[in-house]
């Protein structure tokens, strides 16, 4: 049974100046799990994670949370969320625990308790009185995530988040996020341009192209059973392969088949008697960029890595 | 909404730079004091108030006969004549405006408060945007009308703040560099000559150029947030503020100066002995304000709650 969806994106769409930037998404968002948002440059991601929040309006559609429609309920609706655009820009003249402070009235029921938790939480309660402008870009990252979580939210949006942190504050942040989602039950949609990131952090991926949702699928499904197939003469083992009714796939100097394991003896004493010579049969795992290339077209790939 | 304005008075209060203008207002109207004692001693003229009384009446007369004062200038050239027979008759002699009475009855706060309060109203929804706060700020379950509320009511209260600060400075600079002269200040009310207290007259001239306070941080707040640039806020709002007399002369053939905003920026005319236009009074002054002020505000609060943010 599928549970209730937390968050649901319904026909989503943002016209600007007579173009589409988002057209018709619809998308639905469910407790516990992480999802990640993926697109090239200027597919709509950021416009649509905007729309969510509140920054930008959207130009048909719904935003519906928690079963308060945002635009009706404006802020019904927004405190059920817990957000951190890009690089959480905090009052760099305060201290952290001002800027805590600050947000912390901008929401219903935050106490000081609450507070002093969250910065234990995220490990910064020796430096929270420090000016913001004194810290590292992790601490300012932290202190984001701090401000996202004050208010328990059960559904948290985050664009961008890794960008600018080394690789031990993404792994820190990764198993922090994945210990919130799992302990509170709290829906994560992340949106990074990262896709080693989202693929290790991820239940689920939507991926979006010119404002359209193109894909959405589970993390576990998307790890088909794949193997990879080296033998001479090549053109042979092709013909050998399409013959047994194996989708084949040109990779380096051999093939990509799809197969379950059971197949694979089958397929060797198949190669063996037909006199070719195998060199290598393995188990080959697509990448999530491999999948992301092919559903975007590679041509983007400058584009997505630059950003 | 008082949680949301105590957070603004938190980051106000939070910048340096806050707290280097309040000192600032305080250090400049001490100064200031300074100068009026130093020139006034310079000055050293044992001038005998009758004798400066009586020429001031003839020349109120004068105008008066020659006809060219109307409306609001003739009527205070009236009551200048009116109060200054009736100092000759019952004996009773003006403040000294280098005395501590004469400090008090008229401050001069209220341009040094219009600066700072200007700077800060400028700055106040546009260091969001430049600070790249704002994506924190609107993503809370707050309505944006009320964050602008809260950040337009934090403006006013600094300026109130300022204007009180610089009063009590005044007063005690007074204090300090002046001795008392005695003098009676008076007015008319009522066609009658009546005794004023310099008290009560201080705190009336500060609620006048409060209202020019309130005007041009007005215009400096819809500026600020429909440019986002709160230099461009600053620059705008005092080029009209110390242009603005200067139009009022150049367009003043035109009966359309009695509508433009600059004619009636500055209250404190109506307390002085020249009006910028013979044709308005106070209360016409005050109508036409409020529709400007009305109007920069929902200038500044539609703009706000419809912009996308993308920055």
């Amino acid at each position: 049974m599928e549970p209730t969806p937390i968050v649901e994106l319904k026909n989503l769409s943002k016209t600007i100046r007579g173009k589409k930037i988002i057209d018709d998404l619809s998308l639905q968002l469910y407790p516990g799990q992480i999802t990640g948002f993926l697109g090239p440059n200027g597919a709509g991601k950021t416009t649509t994670i905007r729309m969510m929040v509140g920054l930008m309006k959207k130009s048909g559609g719904e935003v519906v949370i928690d079963g308060q429609t945002l635009s009706a309920d404006f802020e019904e609706a927004l405190s059920k969320v817990g957000v951190i655009v890009e690089n959480p820009e905090m009052y760099k003249f305060m201290s952290g625990y001002k800027n805590l402070l600050h947000f912390a009235r901008m929401q219903k029921g935050v106490t000081k308790e609450r507070i002093d938790e969250v910065v234990k939480q995220v490990g910064m309660q020796n430096r929270i009185h420090e000016k913001v402008a004194t810290y590292s870009l992790g601490m300012r990252q932290r202190l984001g995530l701090a401000q996202a979580l004050l208010h328990r939210p059960k559904f948290l949006i985050l664009d961008e988040p890794t960008n600018g942190l080394d690789p031990a504050g993404i792994r820190e942040f990764r198993e922090y996020l994945r210990l919130i989602a799992k302990t509170e039950n709290v829906s994560v949609f992340v949106s990074s341009h990262m896709l080693s990131e989202i693929e290790l952090m991820c239940d689920r991926i939507a991926v979006i192209q010119n404002g359209k949702l193109v894909d959405l699928r589970d993390m576990s499904e998307s790890q088909e059973a794949h193997y990879y197939v080296e033998a001479f003469p090549a053109d042979q083992t092709f013909e050998l392969l399409r013959s047994l009714g194996f989708k084949s796939e040109s990779v380096n100097e051999g093939f990509v088949i799809q197969a379950e394991k059971t197949q694979i003896p089958e397929l060797v004493k198949a190669l063996s008697t037909a006199g070719l010579e195998l060199y290598a049969i393995q188990p080959h795992r697509k990448t999530l960029e491999d999948q992301f290339l092919e559903l975007t077209g590679g041509g983007q790939l400058a584009e997505t890595a630059s950003k | 909404m008082l949680k949301l304005l105590q957070n603004e008075w938190m980051k106000l209060w939070s910048k340096k730079g806050t707290w280097i203008m309040a000192g600032l207002m305080v250090v400049l109207i001490i100064a200031m004091a300074g100068i009026m004692k130093w020139s006034g001693s310079l000055m050293d003229d044992e001038s005998d108030w009758k004798l400066s009384t009586q020429s001031e009446l003839e020349n109120d007369k004068n105008s008066l006969a020659s006809g060219i004062l109307k409306g609001e200038s003739k009527r205070l050239a009236e009551e200048n004549v009116q109060i200054s027979e009736y100092r000759l008759a019952n004996d009773v002699a003006p403040l000294n405006d280098f005395s501590r009475e004469g400090m008090i009855y008229n401050p001069s706060v209220g341009s040094i408060a219009l600066l700072l309060t200007v700077i800060v109203a400028a700055g106040i929804v546009a260091s969001e945007f430049s600070q790249g706060t704002i994506k924190m700020l609107l993503t809370r379950p707050v309505k944006r009308w009320k964050i602008m509320t809260s950040k337009y009511l934090a403006i006013l209260l600094f300026g109130v703040l300022l204007m009180l600060i610089g009063f009590i400075t005044t007063i005690l600079s007074a204090f300090i560099f002046f001795p008392s002269e005695g003098g009676q200040a008076l007015a008319i009310s009522g066609g009658n000559v009546v005794e004023v207290s310099i008290w009560s007259h201080g705190l009336y001239m500060l609620l006048l150029s409060f209202v020019n306070v309130i005007i041009t941080a007005t215009f400096a707040f819809m500026i600020g947030s429909v440019f986002r640039s709160s230099g461009m806020a600053i620059g705008l709002s005092l080029f009209i503020y110390f242009t603005g007399s200067v139009i009022v002369g150049l367009l003043s053939r035109f009966e359309i100066v009695k509508y433009l905003i600059f004619t009636h920026m500055d209250l404190t005319m109506y307390e002085s002995n020249y009006v910028l236009n013979d044709d308005i009074t106070l209360s016409f002054s005050l109508v036409v304000l409020a529709v400007y002020l009305v109007a920069f505000l929902i200038v500044s609060y539609t703009v706000f709650t419809k912009r996308d943010i993308t920055a």
